[in-house]
């Protein structure tokens, strides 16, 4: 039991050394975003065209490269900001590819190249239907 | 200017910082639990049948820890005869919710926006498996063909 404890408060120290910069550095970019953005913008992209606007977020969450769960702080300004519910969705699912180098080194070099893209394409298609279904039922 | 921003990313940080330890700590008590040995056995015991497609997708709901601890293991599976259909499947819906996203999407957007990712990437996982499956002879790396059957 003792072990058990000490393995999990040591590795999630370790972890935290790396999350917690991260998630710092993506709020204060999320505050940027919200301040800086212009609210014109923001509608023009995020409010305008629904296909077009979870189309830019989910290329927007697939190429931003940050660590998953420091999308939260941007995804919540561009929401602040007027960003539809299915953006989010998207922003946030889109996080699925690519983004860590290391994880997509591996899954290109294990699985081949074939494999990655196929994912890389289904997964944006799925991604931008989920976008809708969420502008609908949510 | 400089130091409204600073400020208001202080404020919201703090905010986070409670529910984020404690995603972080309940993801580590997870991992106990669900090592990547354990869902390694569990997967090379999977087939080409369609429903472990779906048991894919909920364990790789569940999984704890990033993905790059599980694609070493994942490939000597392949190799061994796992379908890649299952491999992506698994990624995918790995990738799409874990412990720590849990505890934040909740706290951010609530806990209907979090049910309808889940089930959701649920099913896109699914989805992507079965294009996988349909598609498996174009998408699967040749050197893995005869061992795939």
């Amino acid at each position: 039991m003792k072990k058990k404890v000490a393995y999990v408060l040591v590795d999630s120290l370790k972890e935290m050394k790396t999350i917690i910069p991260a998630f710092f550095i993506a709020t204060l970019i999320g505050v940027i975003l919200e301040i800086y953005l212009p609210i014109e913008i923001a509608y023009a992209v995020l409010r305008g065209n629904p296909f077009l606007s979870i189309l830019i977020a989910t290329i927007i969450g697939i190429i931003l490269p940050i660590p998953r769960y420091a999308t939260y702080p941007i995804a919540f300004s561009l929401f602040q900001k007027g960003a539809s519910i299915g953006v989010v969705f998207a922003l946030i699912s889109g996080e699925v590819i690519i983004g860590s180098p290391d994880r997509d080194v591996m899954e290109f070099k294990y699985f081949g190249w074939k494999a990655f893209t196929s994912r890389l394409v289904l997964c944006t298609a799925f991604i931008v239907v989920g976008g809708f279904v969420a502008e609908v039922l949510l | 200017m400089i130091v409204d921003i600073l400020l208001l990313t202080l404020e919201r940080f703090l905010g986070y910082l409670p529910v984020l330890l404690v995603a972080i700590v309940a993801a580590k008590v997870l991992s106990l639990y669900m090592s990547e040995d354990r869902i390694g056995v569990f997967l090379k015991a999977r087939t080409l049948k369609k429903r472990n497609i779906v048991e894919a997708s909920l364990l790789g709901l569940i999984s704890p820890g990033p993905l790059a601890a599980y694609l070493p293991l994942l490939k000597v599976l392949q190799s061994g005869g796992l379908p890649l259909s299952i491999v992506a499947t698994f990624i995918t819906s790995q990738t799409l919710v874990g412990p720590i996203r849990a505890f934040l999407e909740v706290d951010v957007f609530g806990p209907v926006f979090f049910a309808f990712r889940v089930v959701a990437s649920f099913i896109i996982a699914i989805g992507i498996g079965m294009c996988f499956q349909i598609f498996s002879k174009q998408i699967t790396p040749k050197v893995n063909n005869s061992r795939q059957r």
